[in-house]
């Protein structure tokens, strides 16, 4: 029986640990995957060294590294200070991408990059880069915490009530923006009623000087009925209400597996089903992404290159795999010009993802940002794939086509290792993740 | 064989016989640009001095070279040299270099060095050692050498590896990359004489004096056959600011046939002459603007403020300069009719170039200085140096409403734009100082949530005074009232121009250092979005403070004749602040 077909049908065998035998050896291609999953992709000693320790250990320091992480938290947010009454967040797009870069934790940013995806909050909207940072800091804090503790921050939080049109929430004239992101992104649908009545519960939140004031006075404090309770329910509530149907860790748990697993095909309810109950228990979203990551199935076809790179992937890996550091600021924005415009996606839903991202622009624009990459430039100034490739011994283009493909019978181009790099970044499987 | 032998015997006439005055004897003429050290002891001296290296090795980016491992490698190696040549580094390289070192560089990125030694036996002793371990060291490996020589005439040309050549003759060294570069430079010698004997050489030697350790010679000629530096020498590269602040410099590059920098050492500092051979803009050139007329004319000298950072003091007609814009930025003036537009608005429709421009004297000065914030108002998260320009009206009595309304207008303006952004705007304020009435505008501290870190907009309260014929744009109050100050003392003791000097520029390294060292941590920020480690983006933004310490004083003059920068160095340098890590 196929993987696949095995993992359809057998959540238990689906999310097991992976363990490594025979029929399932652990191979440079899987670790390629874990690391483009787990991390923003990885250069080639890091990629030996995961081969030689294998699934669980590697995935061991993935999720728990044993660097210094809150030393590297606690330089960068010295130096990522406010940004003053800025309003253009291009800044701190650029120091996001940085950390993304350079920390000890790449899974913590990659599942704040998710959770900015899920709340969708837009500095085109909230036009406020100290609200930004803000809520940046919040999902980050909470990134592999609590998702209970993170919501109820965002339910104070300045740019997300700016995104959803929600700058004014007055009694007599209830605001539904925030509460129809909250519902719908937790839910998947709103439906009239309890979306009116969580409107009122949020009224009397006001956005001055970028801060969110409460207003008492501007706040229903009478009954409402939403999920079939009533009480005098206000914003917070009304985020604890939403976590408590069952939809809502189904919901979550759906988006987590799109975004960890697969995105080509969508998840049956019994597959889903184990993960769904344990998150109800507590939203523990570590526990969460470690199942998913050390499952059988995360190691099957079922997820391998099952979805499309966004582009920050796109590019991070590259450079990850080049072993070098690059300017943020042109890159962040090349990417918005590729689509993803980092703290300002396009709609309230966030990124739509998927075969999306790709249309014959896009493409050739990737291929641009590749090219661009692979020599000195804007992007990094002393770009140097003949010294990666020198320095890990082997031919260029076998030693590209296994780093960002892990697949030598891939290998193209000649013995210049930036045409060789290119060959291997112009190949349809590199667009997958 | 035959060619290599002239060859040797070029380089043998050329560079070893009779000693040579100069190290640049031993260079083509055709350089397109050369530095020759004259005095290589009264250079090295100083950089030698015990003090100067414990300084030196103090700085981080030495600490951190010297913690690789192949430091301790490299350094068996000058010690087994130290031992072998009987002489510790410091006295072998003042042996080895001093009478004299030169080098040019030549097109198709060929360069020629030439040391001519004071202890010539200890050069060949040197040249023997480093034979010999190129030797064993291949040896020992089990390769081929890599050292070859080459008989050329009656000298040997050596080479120990790749990139490297080197021919001795006598006490002289001369190196280049390749043997190749060796033969083809004896060829030039031969064929066009040296450097050394070129007109142009031999007259910027005489310009920058019988007493100069040093020079840097441009042979502009040749550079100008470079298309990058040809256009940039063409007038409608440049931008306004550009050209006001460098008027004629650039006049200067393109007519002439050489620079050359002139390198004279003194007690703890360095003076650099600029000179050229380029003739004085005529009366009624583009850049005659910043041309004294009267033989006694000239900038005025700087003003002197409080905690000062730096100070400019230029000669400049803005009459002349605006009605000459389409000679000198002619790709920029239409870029211009937005800034004429608004000044239109500002000054009621008066024609900026005749109406508002020829209201000011030819002296502009400027002065930068730190800041002194309270801490009880708050203090900005950057601090940025409050700047003043001072200008001397022709008719104040009639100009000065025109300039206040002007000023009053643009302010309203800003806080309007602020406003419509739902922006806190600027608070108008009159004040007295000496006796003088001025306008300021200030941000309101009622916003600001943490006073120990306010926005960077409180560095500025922008003020407008004019006392007597004075005319002073302040980035904030505080400075315009020093600067107040400083105009009244001076008008106490006037004191003359400065004949034919159109530009005075003065820096005090001690208060830049403290100024970069205010916004270390933003600097460190900038740099970090480009790249890099944090702690090499450190060290680096250190290093830069740490040379600004260094610099005591620096003063650059220039003026139709040429240009000369003073630097007064605090000498040995402050090594417990060059290796502090604020």
């Amino acid at each position: 029986m196929a993987d696949a077909d095995k993992a359809a049908l057998d959540p238990q065998w689906a999310w097991a640990r992976y363990a490594p035998d025979a029929r399932r050896p652990w191979t440079l291609a899987l670790t390629g995957h874990l690391f483009r999953r787990a991390a923003f992709g990885a250069s080639w000693p890091q990629l030996q060294r995961a081969l030689a320790e294998g699934p669980q250990k590697t995935l061991d320091g993935l999720l728990r590294p044993t660097a210094d992480v809150a030393a590297f938290n606690q330089q960068f947010d010295h130096y990522e200070t406010p940004p003053g009454d800025d309003r253009n967040a291009a800044e701190l797009r650029a120091w996001w991408l940085q950390r993304m870069l350079r920390t000890p934790h790449p899974l913590h940013e990659k599942m704040t990059l998710f959770w900015s995806g899920h709340c969708a909050a837009s500095n085109a909207r909230a036009d406020s880069a100290p609200a930004m940072q803000r809520h940046l800091q919040l999902l980050r804090r909470h990134a592999l915490g609590d998702y209970r503790a993170l919501l109820a921050g965002l339910v104070r939080d300045t740019a997300l009530f700016a995104t959803h049109n929600a700058k004014a929430n007055r009694k007599a004239q209830p605001n539904p923006g925030l509460p129809r992101w909250l519902l719908e992104a937790h839910l998947g649908a709103a439906a009239a009623p309890d979306l009116n009545e969580a409107a009122r519960a949020f009224t009397g939140w006001f956005i001055y000087n970028d801060e969110l004031r409460f207003i008492e006075r501007e706040h229903d404090a009478g009954a409402k009925k939403i999920f079939g309770r009533t009480g005098n329910f206000d914003g917070d509530e009304v985020a604890r209400l939403v976590l408590e149907q069952p939809a809502a860790a189904a919901t979550l748990v759906r988006k987590l597996y799109r975004w960890l697993i697969s995105e080509t095909a969508a998840p049956a309810e019994e597959l889903l089903a184990p993960l769904v109950a344990a998150y109800a228990q507590n939203y523990d979203t570590l526990a969460l992404v470690e199942t998913m990551l050390r499952s059988n199935l995360f190691f099957s076809p079922a997820a391998y290159r099952q979805r499309v790179k966004n582009p920050v992937e796109y590019a991070l890996v590259i450079i990850m795999g080049l072993e070098s550091s690059a300017a943020t600021q042109p890159l962040a924005n090349a990417l918005a010009n590729l689509g993803q415009n980092l703290l300002s996606p396009p709609t309230s839903k966030g990124w739509s993802g998927g075969r999306d991202w790709l249309n014959p622009a896009t493409v050739a624009g990737r291929l641009k940002l590749a090219e661009a990459l692979l020599r000195d430039g804007p992007f990094i100034e002393s770009s140097n794939p003949a010294a990666v490739a020198q320095k890990n011994g082997q031919p260029a283009a076998a030693f590209f086509a296994q780093l960002y493909l892990q697949d030598e019978t891939l290998a193209r181009g000649d013995s210049d290792a930036r045409r060789a790099a290119f060959a291997a970044l112009s190949q349809p499987e590199f667009q997958l993740a | 064989m035959r060619t290599r032998f002239l060859v040797g015997v070029g380089l043998l006439t050329l560079m070893g016989t009779g000693w040579a005055e100069s190290a640049a004897q031993a260079l083509p003429a055709q350089a397109v640009a050369a530095l020759e050290i004259f005095q290589p002891r009264a250079v090295l001296g100083p950089l030698l001095e015990p003090a100067t290296r414990t300084a030196l090795a103090a700085t981080p980016a030495l600490q951190r070279s010297t913690s690789k491992p192949g430091y301790q490698q490299f350094l068996g190696v000058v010690q087994a040299l130290e031992t072998q040549l009987g002489a510790d580094w410091p006295t072998a390289l003042q042996k080895l270099t001093g009478r004299g070192v030169a080098l040019g560089l030549y097109p198709q990125e060929r360069a020629l060095f030439v040391a001519d030694a004071e202890d010539a036996p200890l050069l060949g002793k040197l040249h023997a050692l480093l034979w010999n371990m190129t030797q064993n060291q291949a040896a020992l490996s089990g390769k081929p050498s890599p050292a070859t020589s080459l008989p050329l005439g009656g000298a040997m040309a050596y080479s120990l590896g790749k990139n490297e050549a080197h021919v001795i003759q006598g006490g002289r060294l001369t190196w280049a990359k390749k043997l190749e570069d060796l033969e083809a430079a004896a060829q030039a010698l031969r064929q066009n004489g040296s450097l050394a004997t070129a007109p142009a050489y031999q007259a910027a030697r005489k310009a920058v004096s019988a007493d100069a350790a040093g020079m840097l010679f441009l042979n502009m000629q040749a550079l100008k056959l470079a298309p990058g530096v040809a256009k940039a020498f063409k007038p409608e590269s440049g931008n306004p600011l550009g050209a006001l602040i460098f008027a004629g410099l650039g006049e200067t590059a393109g007519a002439a046939n050489w620079i050359a920098l002139g390198l004279h050492v003194k007690p703890h500092g360095l003076e650099l002459r600029l000179v050229s051979d380029a003739p004085v803009p005529a009366a009624q050139s583009p850049a005659a603007f910043a041309l004294p007329t009267a033989p006694t004319e000239g900038a005025l000298p700087n003003l002197k403020v409080p905690r000062q950072l730096a100070a400019l003091s230029l000669y400049r007609d803005l009459h002349r300069f605006y009605a000459a814009k389409d000679q000198l930025f002619p790709e920029r003036t239409s870029g211009l009719i937005f800034f004429e537009n608004m000044m239109g608005i500002f000054f009621s429709g008066r024609d900026l170039t005749d109406d508002v421009m020829a209201q000011a004297q030819p002296n502009v000065r400027f002065v930068a200085a730190q800041q002194q914030f309270d801490p009880a108002a708050g203090t900005p998260v950057y601090q940025l140096p409050a700047f003043a320009i001072v200008l001397q009206l022709r008719h104040p009595e009639k100009f000065r409403e025109y300039v206040e309304e002007a000023w009053q207008k643009a302010i309203g303006l800003a806080s309007f734009t602020r406003g419509q952004r739902a922006e806190p705007g600027f608070i108008l304020d009159r004040a007295l100082h000496g006796g003088v009435p001025f306008t300021f505008a200030r941000f309101s501290t009622a916003y600001a949530k943490d006073p120990a870190r306010l926005d960077v907009r409180y560095n500025f309260r922008p003020a407008l005074a004019m006392p007597g014929n004075q005319l002073i744009f302040a980035s904030t109050d505080g400075v315009a009232r020093d600067v107040m100050d400083a105009l009244a003392r001076e008008g106490q003791q006037p004191q003359a121009p400065l004949a034919q000097i159109h530009g005075v520029l003065e820096l005090e390294g001690g208060k830049v250092a403290a100024a970069l060292r205010a916004n270390r941590d933003f600097m460190v920020r900038q740099n970090m979005l480009k790249g890099g480690e944090v702690k090499s983006n450190e060290e680096q933004i250190d290093g830069l403070i740490g040379l600004a310490d260094f610099i005591r004083t620096a003063r650059l003059t220039t003026g139709a004749q040429g240009a000369k920068l003073d630097v007064d160095f605090n000498w040995p340098p402050p090594a417990a602040k060059l290796a502090s890590t604020p």
